[in-house]
């Protein structure tokens, strides 16, 4: 035989092999598999174990399967409006006003919401840390304590749009400051009160009484103290905390619809009418509730921008979270 | 009282007076902590305070009263205020979402913390944990684009119903979806902190795992996953927009499924806006907010009862 044809016997050869191999595998894990089914179904209650094993697989497999269908549905319509090249598309769409026709990019929705959180941030995240730290380092244990813990969740559990109501009710009418920045950024800086209290809470109850005491016996008053030693020693609790409460107030519609009012452009004035200010998930709504088709793509591409805003800071919550439980256990 | 009350102040005004330094300044810093502890608990107070206020106008005029609970019929402009028929809506579309999420949610919570392979359960939950942080604005959005296309199109023929799609049945799907990451990361912790020795016992025994999950796991953990089921409730009445964007909202009582519903978030939503100059029509829309907030109140203290019940009997946390 020539050497081609040795060849062609090799490459045979060698195919029967694979073919064999196959034939092989899927015989042994055939005849594992009816080993395993038959092992279930020896009786009535393995085999009602086991079909149960598998409906609570699937359980998780429906729960999950919402996030993936929301995910591929804002990212397979926005992904051309955040990364194209046409008009208010791409880098336009983050850097230019709606303009006429709302045709343009988000610029004032994105710089809207940032404005918000800065608002909200500094109002909203002295009164809770500081909060915290009275009820865990001053407070003696009791009712104080327990009070504003019950207030704090009470706090967790109200609905947005009652925020969002008793912010108008009081920020914009009773004390006459008017729909803006300063109400809604106070308003969002009320739902964030809750979450960065009881995280604070808990940050500052991880750190051991040693340091504490340590601090004291060297003469240092319960102020100084607790401002460079305990709050230094839960800082990395403490800013995880803030970040969750951010990403949770960031996302909200329904405390700004009428505490912020919306604008096509950024705000001018502190107070007054020039200070209205738009945000990401008032703009989502306001162009998806739109008859106008374009508009609702760029919904998407709104919707894009916020849920990756969104991770971004849970995720670095969760990473600073991580680095801080590894220290500690 | 008044005496302790004297007495304390120039306890204060004297320390105040006395101290130097260091001492000062830890003195201040105290009452600096004292006040915004107060102040972020007082917010409470407050909001309860603005919605009674701007509530009471409707509960004291002779069109309104607190019979407007169990009244069905909204039209502000023949002064009638019937704020019933928003309470059902919200109450059906609660007890569909919860119908829903909570049978699967616990199955999904059994599966990660008794079954699931150990590699597999850090993705699942940090899944799950990214569908808590989705904003309602974007289930609304996909809920807008998805479901209800999908009932109008596939599910309502195929029950030969005739239906805009915007219904209860939308609302239920998405708030259910809203509300599985809470029932499952909540009752997941719970499962988890029962006790080892409990399942190894229930082992020894002869149980399967599944019996032993279902029976004693679930058993030992009911007052976190009660405790998950009451949360999630507190969420599901109060959740605004992805309701607001699928129910329909039309005034009517929904007899079934493929109907369009109102509920309590989304009358203050889209009616505050224009509403707030007319005082009666402002303060129905209030005292909703009121009963809102009554509503989350007490499903926050039920929790806590749920917690309490628990320590009590099992132990837990």
């Amino acid at each position: 035989m020539s050497e081609k044809g040795g060849s062609l016997e090799t490459a045979r050869e060698k195919k029967d092999d694979i073919l064999f191999r196959f034939v092989d595998y899927a015989k042994t894990t055939s005849q594992k598999l009816a080993r395993y089914l038959r092992r279930q179904t020896r009786s009535r209650r393995t085999f009602s174990d086991f079909l149960l094993k598998i409906a609570l697989a699937t359980a998780v497999v429906i729960i999950a399967a919402p996030f993936f269908m929301v995910i591929l549905q804002v990212v397979s319509v926005g992904i051309p409006e955040v990364f194209g090249t046409g008009h208010g598309q791409g880098l336009e769409f983050f850097g230019t006003f709606p303009g006429p026709g709302l045709l343009g990019g988000i610029r004032n929705a994105i710089a809207g919401t940032i404005l918000l959180m800065i608002v909200a941030a500094s109002v909203g995240i002295p009164l809770s840390v500081l909060g915290a730290v009275y009820i865990t380092e001053y407070a003696k244990p009791g009712r104080v304590t327990s009070a504003v813990e019950f207030a704090a969740d009470v706090l967790a559990g109200i609905p947005s749009i009652v925020f969002g109501a008793f912010g108008f009710a009081f920020i914009v009418d009773f004390l006459h400051l008017g729909m803006g920045l300063i109400a809604g950024g106070f308003t969002l800086a009320f739902m964030m009160l809750p979450t960065v209290l009881r995280t604070t809470q808990e940050a500052l109850k991880q750190v051991p009484m040693t340091l504490r005491e340590a601090s004291l016996a060297l003469g240092a008053t319960k102020w100084a103290t607790t401002w460079n030693v305990t709050i230094r020693a839960a800082f990395p609790g403490i800013v995880t905390g803030v970040l969750l409460a951010v990403g949770r107030v960031m996302g909200e519609t329904a405390p700004l619809i009428f505490t912020a009012g919306n604008t096509l452009g950024v705000p001018t004035s502190v107070t007054g009418g020039g200070s209205w200010v738009a945000s990401l998930p008032y703009t989502i709504w306001a162009y998806i509730t739109d008859p106008r088709e374009y508009l609702q793509v760029k919904a998407h591409g709104a919707a894009l921008v916020l849920i990756l805003m969104v991770l971004v800071v849970d995720l670095i919550a969760n990473i600073i979270m991580r680095k801080v439980t590894r220290r500690v256990v | 009282m008044s005496t302790s009350v004297r007495s304390f102040i120039s306890r204060v005004v004297r320390e105040i007076r006395t101290s130097k330094g260091a001492a000062r300044i830890d003195l201040f810093g105290r009452f600096g902590l004292l006040i915004s502890a107060l102040a972020s608990s007082g917010i409470i107070v407050l909001i309860f305070t603005f919605l009674w206020y701007e509530s009471a106008p409707i509960m004291a005029s002779p069109e309104g009263g607190i019979g407007i609970i169990f009244n069905t019929t909204w039209d502000p402009n023949r002064d009638l205020y019937g704020i019933a028929i928003f309470i059902v809506g919200s109450f059906m579309c609660t007890m569909l979402a919860i119908g829903i999420a909570v049978p699967l949610g616990i199955a999904g919570a059994l599966h990660l913390s008794e079954f699931c392979p150990h590699r597999l359960r850090g993705t699942i939950r940090m899944i799950i944990e990214m569908m808590a942080a989705i904003p309602s604005i974007v289930y609304g959005l996909w809920a807008y684009l998805v479901i209800v296309p999908w009932i109008k199109n596939d599910l309502g023929p195929l029950f030969g119903v005739e239906s805009s799609g915007l219904s209860l049945l939308a609302g239920g799907l998405i708030l259910a979806i809203m509300l599985l990451p809470t029932i499952v990361t909540v009752s997941d912790d719970a499962l988890r902190s029962v006790p080892r020795t409990l399942r190894e016992a229930s082992l020894a025994l002869g149980a399967t795992s599944t019996e032993t999950a279902k029976k004693v796991v679930m058993g030992a953990a009911m007052p976190g996953i009660g405790a998950a089921i009451v949360l999630s409730l507190g969420r599901a009445v109060g959740e605004t927009m992805a309701v607001l964007m699928v129910t329909g909202n039309s005034l009517q009582i929904p007899y079934s499924l493929f109907d369009p519903a109102y509920v309590m978030t989304s009358i203050i939503t889209n009616q505050l806006g224009y509403a707030f100059v007319f005082p009666l029509w402002r303060s129905a829309l209030f005292s909703v907010a009121l009963v809102l907030l009554l509503m989350s109140v007490s499903f926050t203290i039920m929790a806590k009862l749920f917690i309490r019940w628990g320590m009590k009997t099992r132990g837990l946390r």
